[in-house]
C-alpha cells in the first residue's frame, strides 16, 4: 500500500490546534501539532478541565491512527456477491456518488415500503456523530431501528440507577473528600472508566493523601494493583457480597444514615403487602407514617410530623412496612456466611470491610465549602462491567448502589455524585442548563440526560412496556440507554414474531461481529440486508457483510461541534466547566468524509432534511435566533456555528471556537453537591420496575412468547448466580475480559505504538490462569491452551501463568485476535474473548438488556498437530 | 545543578503513557522506547502484589556507557548532569548498550517503520530527525527544557507521578520528595549514582 500523502490546505505552517480525543468514549481535550501539513504531535490540551494537559497512550498515538496505511481511504463496493465470516469481498473501489446513488436509492425504497426496515448500529466512542444519527437521522427517515453495537453494551444496569440515583447518565465518586473507596469490577482512576485523565489525577491525590482503596475483582488488574486490598471475588457474585454488607450495615451494626433515608430517600413510604406504595386514595401520593399524628399522611403533606423510618403500620386496616423496613428485611437472608459461600470471600472479611465501609462514612459529619454547610460522607462504593456485566446485572447493580444510600454518601461530598447533574449554564449566557427535581411522587427525576431541551426542561421517564414489536425492544423495555441485543432478538424471530425485517444495516464505526457476541449471532442476523459498513478500516464485520464501505473520516479529520454534549466525562466535583471543539488537525486524508455531512447529504437525497432541522434544533438546544428554519438547507459548519452561539453567545461561534479551544467556567457548589438544595428523594425502592415487569410479562402471555422470564424484575436488592456462574458439569472455570488502560475494545490493536506496549507487558496477550489451576492441568507458562465454553464457542491462546487470579477463572485483557484482511497489524494479535459469548434471552437481563460477558469454561492444553 | 526526576510508584498506575509521550515527543523507530514500563509480581494468591515500574535512563552520575565509549560521542554535561549521545560522533559500536545495566540505549536502525509497509507520512517526517547506525537514549527533552519545558514523560503523566528539577536544590520538590518520602534509587549496589528516584508504593 502507498504512504497516507497529506493534503491539507495548511502548507508551510506551524500550528497547534485544539480539539478533542476520539480514542475511547472519553474526549478528553487535546491539541495537535502540524507542521508542513503534517500532524506532528498529539498532547493533552491544558485549557480544558477534561483531561487538565494530560493523555493516556491511546490519546498520544492516535497519530497512528490517522495515518496507518491500512485505512480504507476510497468507498469500496463488494464484488462477491457470497458473505461470510472469513470470506474475501473481494473490494473494488469505487466513487463517493455511485456509493451514495446507491445507498440512497436503497433507503428510498426502504422508505416507501416501510421504514422500520432501516437498521442502524453505531458506537459511543464516535459519540457525536452517533448522536446526531440517532439525534436527528433516524427519527427524521421514520426508523425506530437502532441499536449501540460496540464493546457488548453500554453502562445499561448502571445508567440506570445513575438516572434514579443520582439525575444523571454516569456516576464517579467524589475523590477529593472520599476516605474509602471501594471498587466492584471497576478501574475508576486507576485504569479505566469515565474521566479516566481527569480521575487519575484525582485519585492518585486522594490515596497520597491517605484514601484506602479496596478493590473487589477476579483479576489483579489495574485497580487491584494500586489497591490496599484486593479482594478476589468468583465473577458475576458481586451482588451477595454488596447484599451481605447491607445486611450488615443495616441489621447488625446498625451503621445508617437515617436522616438522609427518612428525609432524602423513599425511606419511609409504605408498601403495601403486594409491593406497592400505598397511596393516599384522594390524591394518589404515596403515604408515610405519621408518627406523632398516629396516621397515614401523604409524604408532602404540609404540617407532616416526623415519619416512621421502620416497622410496619396499619393503612386501611392492612399493614404496611416502609420501604426501609422492606430494605433491612429483603438483606436479612444474606449472612456473611452465605455471601461468603458465593463469592469465595471469607466471611470475616466481609465483616470487616463492612464495618470499615460503614465507619469510614463517618455518618452525621458536614464540611464547609464555599461558605456552605454540606453533609461530608467520605466513602464511596463503586462499580461496572466487571460487577454488573452479568445476566444478573439489576440487582446487582442496585445492591452496590444502595450501599452509598444506606450510610447516606449520595450526592455529597466524599461520596458517590452522578456526573454533573446540575448546570446553571455560562455566566453570560445561561447557557446550557439543566436542574432535577421530585417528580409527583417526590422521588428524583433527571434535568438533562446526554443532551436536552435548551429550557432544562426534564425528559421525564420512558413509557411503559407497550408491545414487543421492535427488534431493539424499545418499545418492551425502553429505559436502558443503549442496548445490542437486537441481532439476538432477529434471530428469536419466531418467538418475537417481528414483521419486519433488516432491509438495509447502516453500521457506523463499529466492529458488531467482533464487539457483540460470537460473530455467528451478528452476521446471521444481517446476513440478508443490504449493509452499509461507515468505517476506518475494512474490519470483520465489513468483509463478512458489508455491501459497501465508506471511509470514514477519524476524530482527527473531523468536525463535532459540543463533542462533549451536556456533560459527558466532565469530571466530578468542584472544579471548572468546559466545552470544546472538535476540528479537523488535517483535512480528511484522501478521500474520507465525515459521516455528519455525509448523513446530511443524504438526508437532502431522500427529501427529509426539514425533521432532520428541527431534530437538529432538538439535539444542540439551538433557540433562536440560531435555530435551524426547517425549509432550509444547513452546511455542517453552519450547523456547529449555530450550537455555539446558542450556548456561548453571539461572539462566541464556530470561528471563536475553532481559535480558542475551550471555554471554561468555575462550577458552583451548589450544582457541584446540589442534594442538600434540591428537595427530590432518591428511591430506595423500585416500584417501576416491579410494574414494568408485569406489564412485560403480560406482553409476553398475550404474544406467545417464551423465555421471557420476568423474575428478575425485582424492586429490591438479591442476589441470584448469572449464567457462567453456575456450575455445569465438566466445566470448572469462568473465563472473563478485564481492560487495559492502553487498548480500547479491539480497535486498538491496530496501532502499532499500542500494539508495542502489549509486547513488552507480560499478561495482555495471554489468557491469564492461576499457577495453581495450571499446574494442576500439566499447564506450563507459554503453553498453547483451548479454553472451550459450556455454551459453545472456544478461543486458542498461550497460558500466562500468575497468583494474580481467582484460581477458578481465565482472564483475556479486552478483545483481540482479528482476522480480517484490512487490520493486517492486528491479525492474530490478542485472544478473541467473545468467541465465547452468545447472546440470547437466556444470557440476558431483561430489566437492563445487560448480557453475561463471561462464560462457563473447561480449559486444556492445545496438543501438538 | 543536576537534573533529576523522582517516579512515585504509589501514583503510578502503570498505564504506559510515558512509554507514548516519549515516543510522540521524540519520533522514534519501532523497538526504541527511551521511556518504558517493567512489571513485577510477587507473592502467592491471595497476598499477591504487582508492581508497575517506569524506567529510563537514569542519567547517572557515574554513567558506565560514557566510560566505555570509544569515540567520546557518550557524554555528560557540566551544567546539568544530562547523559547524551552526539550522534555525529557516535559509530554504533554499542559498547554503552552493553555497559547500561538498566538497557537504556537503543541502537537505531533505518530499516525498521511500524506497519512494516514503509514508513507512512508521520514517520517520513520525525525519522528524519533521527540518524541510523548510531545508539540514541533518553536526553530529559533536552530541546523541551530550552523552551522553559519540562521533559514529555512528566509533563503528560496523568497521576502526576513523575517530577522533574534540581536535585542538587535543597528545596526543590524532588529534593523534597526523596528527603520526606523515603526515596531511593535502582540497583545501588552498581555505583551508579542514577539522578532517577523513586518513592516507595506503600508508605
Amino acid at each position: 500500500m502507498t504512504h497516507s500523502a497529506p493534503t491539507s490546505e495548511a502548507g508551510g505552517r506551524d500550528v497547534w490546534i485544539p480539539s478533542a480525543c476520539g480514542m475511547c468514549y472519553n474526549q478528553c481535550g487535546i491539541r495537535g501539532h502540524r507542521k508542513d501539513g503534517t500532524l506532528v504531535k498529539i498532547e493533552g490540551n491544558p485549557d480544558n478541565p477534561i483531561g487538565r494537559g494530560r493523555l493516556c497512550a491511546r490519546g498520544l498515538a492516535g497519530i497512528q491512527l490517522l495515518y496507518d496505511p491500512h485505512r480504507v481511504n476510497r468507498p469500496l463496493r463488494r464484488t462477491n456477491p457470497e458473505k461470510g465470516i472469513g470470506v474475501d469481498p473481494g473490494w473494488q473501489e469505487i466513487g463517493w456518488d455511485e456509493a451514495l446513488d446507491e445507498i440512497s436509492e436503497r433507503l428510498r425504497k426502504v422508505r416507501e415500503r416501510d421504514p422500520r426496515g432501516f437498521f442502524f448500529s453505531g458506537t459511543v466512542i464516535s459519540l457525536a456523530p452517533l448522536m446526531h444519527a440517532l439525534g436527528t437521522f433516524l427519527p427524521a427517515f421514520g426508523s425506530p431501528s437502532a441499536f449501540v453495537s460496540d464493546g457488548h453494551h453500554c453502562g445499561n444496569a448502571e445508567h440506570i440507577l445513575a438516572r434514579t440515583l443520582h439525575a444523571s447518565v454516569t456516576t464517579n465518586p467524589d475523590v477529593a473528600h472520599c476516605d474509602y473507596l471501594l471498587l466492584f469490577g471497576c478501574q475508576a482512576g486507576l485504569g479505566t472508566y469515565y474521566a479516566l485523565t481527569s480521575m487519575a489525577q484525582d485519585v492518585a491525590d486522594a490515596r497520597v493523601r491517605g484514601m484506602k482503596v479496596v478493590a473487589v475483582d477476579p483479576y489483579l488488574g489495574s485497580a487491584a494493583e494500586k489497591a490496599d486490598e484486593w479482594l478476589p471475588i468468583k465473577p458475576g457474585s458481586d451482588g451477595a457480597l454488596a447484599c451481605a454488607m447491607l445486611n450488615l450495615l443495616l441489621n447488625e451494626y446498625r451503621l445508617f444514615d437515617e436522616a438522609y433515608l427518612r428525609d432524602h430517600a423513599d425511606g419511609p413510604y409504605l408498601l403495601t403487602e403486594e409491593g406497592w406504595y400505598a397511596r393516599d386514595a384522594e390524591s394518589g401520593k404515596p403515604l408515610v407514617w405519621d408518627l406523632a399524628a398516629g396516621r397515614p399522611r401523604p409524604f408532602d403533606a404540609p404540617d407532616l410530623g416526623t415519619p416512621a423510618l421502620t416497622g410496619s403500620h396499619p393503612v386501611d386496616g392492612r399493614p404496611c412496612r416502609t420501604v426501609f423496613q422492606a430494605l433491612c428485611d429483603q438483606v436479612a437472608k444474606w449472612t456473611p456466611e452465605a455471601a461468603a459461600e458465593v463469592t469465595t470471600i471469607p466471611a470475616q472479611t466481609i465483616r470487616r470491610i463492612a464495618r470499615e465501609f460503614g465507619e469510614a462514612a463517618a455518618i452525621g459529619s458536614t464540611i464547609q465549602i464555599d461558605g456552605k454547610s454540606l453533609p461530608l460522607r467520605p466513602a464511596s462504593a463503586l462499580y461496572f462491567k466487571g460487577a454488573h456485566g452479568h445476566d444478573n446485572a439489576w440487582p446487582t447493580a442496585l445492591a452496590i448502589e444502595l450501599l452509598n444510600e444506606v450510610v447516606g454518601a449520595s450526592n455529597v461530598p466524599g461520596g458517590l455524585l452522578g456526573t454533573n447533574p446540575v448546570c446553571s449554564g455560562h455566566p453570560d449566557t445561561g447557557f446550557p442548563r439543566w436542574r432535577p427535581g421530585p417528580d409527583a411522587d417526590g422521588l428524583l427525576e433527571a434535568g438533562a440526560l446526554l443532551y436536552n431541551d435548551p429550557y432544562g426542561r426534564t425528559p421525564g421517564w420512558p413509557p411503559p412496556p407497550q408491545s414487543a414489536e421492535l427488534p431493539n425492544l424499545r418499545d418492551l423495555v425502553g429505559w436502558p440507554i443503549t442496548t445490542c441485543f437486537t441481532p439476538a432478538a432477529l434471530n428469536d424471530r419466531e418467538n418475537f414474531q417481528f414483521d419486519h425485517r433488516p432491509e438495509v444495516l447502516i453500521n457506523y464505526g463499529s466492529n458488531l461481529l467482533m464487539s457483540v457476541a460470537r460473530p455467528e449471532v451478528c452476521f446471521e442476523a444481517f446476513e440478508h440486508a443490504f449493509v452499509v459498513c461507515v468505517n476506518l478500516y475494512s474490519d470483520e464485520t465489513a468483509e463478512a457483510l458489508a455491501d459497501i464501505v465508506l471511509p470514514d473520516a477519524c476524530y482527527l479529520e473531523r468536525l463535532d461541534p459540543l463533542p462533549n454534549f451536556t456533560r459527558h466525562h466532565h469530571p466530578v466535583g468542584l472544579g471548572d466547566w468546559g466545552h470544546t471543539i472538535r476540528q479537523p488537525l488535517v483535512e480528511p486524508l484522501h478521500e474520507r468524509r465525515h459521516f455528519s455531512e455525509v448523513l446530511l447529504e443524504l438526508a437532502d437525497r431522500l427529501g427529509i432534511t426539514q425533521p432532520m432541522n428541527l431534530l437538529t434544533n432538538n439535539l444542540f438546544g439551538l433557540v433562536p435566533p440560531h435555530a435551524l428554519e426547517p425549509d432550509r438547507s444547513y452546511s455542517w459548519r453552519e450547523i456547529a456555528d449555530r450550537a455555539y452561539k446558542s450556548w456561548f453567545g453571539e461572539e462566541r461561534g464556530l470561528a471563536w471556537f475553532e481559535q480558542h479551544g475551550v471555554i471554561r467556567w468555575p462550577k458552583q457548589v451548589e450544582e457541584v453537591f446540589w442534594k442538600p438544595f434540591i428537595h427530590a428523594r432518591a428511591p430506595l425502592y423500585n416500584e417501576w420496575v416491579k410494574r414494568s415487569g408485569e406489564q412485560v410479562a403480560e406482553i409476553a402471555r398475550q404474544r406467545g412468547m417464551k423465555g421471557v422470564d420476568t423474575s428478575g424484575f425485582f424492586p429490591l436488592p438479591d442476589w441470584r448466580p448469572c449464567r457462567a456462574w453456575q456450575p455445569r458439569e465438566g466445566y470448572d472455570l469462568q473465563a472473563i475480559y478485564y481492560r487495559v488502560p492502553w487498548h480500547t475494545f479491539s480497535m486498538t490493536y491496530e496501532n502499532p505504538w499500542l500494539d508495542e506496549i502489549s509486547r513488552g507487558e507480560p499478561y495482555s496477550y495471554f489468557v491469564c490462569i492461576n499457577t495453581a489451576t495450571a499446574r494442576a492441568r500439566g499447564i506450563s507458562d507459554g503453553d498453547p491452551i483451548v479454553v472451550e465454553a459450556a455454551d459453545g464457542g472456544s478461543v486458542e491462546g498461550r497460558a500466562r501463568l500468575t497468583e494474580g487470579v481467582h484460581p477458578e477463572v481465565l482472564a483475556v485483557a479486552n478483545n483481540g485476535g482479528h482476522w480480517a484482511k484490512g487490520m493486517p497489524f492486528a491479525r492474530g494479535k490478542g485472544i478473541f474473548f467473545n468467541q465465547l459469548l452468545p447472546m440470547d434471552l437466556p444470557h440476558t437481563d431483561l430489566v437492563s438488556l445487560s448480557m453475561d460477558c463471561d462464560a462457563r469454561v473447561r480449559v486444556r492444553k492445545r496438543e501438538e498437530a | 545543578m543536576r537534573l533529576g526526576m523522582v517516579i512515585d510508584l504509589k501514583r503510578c498506575i502503570g498505564c504506559y503513557g510515558c512509554q507514548i509521550a516519549c515516543k510522540a515527543e521524540n519520533g522514534t523507530r519501532p523497538g526504541t522506547t527511551y521511556a518504558r514500563v517493567v512489571k513485577r509480581e510477587w507473592g502467592e494468591y491471595p497476598n499477591v502484589k504487582r508492581l508497575s515500574i517506569p524506567v529510563l535512563c537514569m542519567h547517572c552520575g557515574e554513567p558506565p556507557c560514557v566510560d566505555v565509549c570509544p569515540t567520546g560521542a557518550s557524554q555528560k554535561r557540566e551544567c546539568d548532569g544530562i547523559v547524551f549521545v552526539e550522534t555525529d560522533v557516535c559509530v554504533g559500536c554499542r559498547a554503552c548498550v552493553m555497559a547500561c545495566p538498566y538497557g537504556a540505549r537503543y541502537f537505531q536502525d533505518e530499516s525498521r517503520d511500524y506497519f512494516g509497509t514503509g514508513e507512512n507520512a508521520y514517520e517520513e517526517c520525525v525519522y528524519a530527525a533521527h540518524q541510523s547506525g548510531v545508539v540514541e537514549k533518553c536526553d530529559f527533552c533536552r530541546a523541551r527544557l530550552e523552551q522553559g519545558l519540562e521533559p514529555a514523560c512528566s509533563a503528560n503523566c496523568m497521576c502526576k507521578a513523575r517530577i522533574f528539577g534540581d536535585l542538587e536544590d535543597p528545596n526543590s520538590e524532588v529534593s523534597r520528595l526523596i528527603r520526606e518520602e523515603g526515596g531511593f534509587q535502582l540497583n545501588p549496589e552498581l555505583g551508579t549514582d542514577p539522578s532517577v528516584w523513586y518513592l516507595p508504593p506503600e508508605r
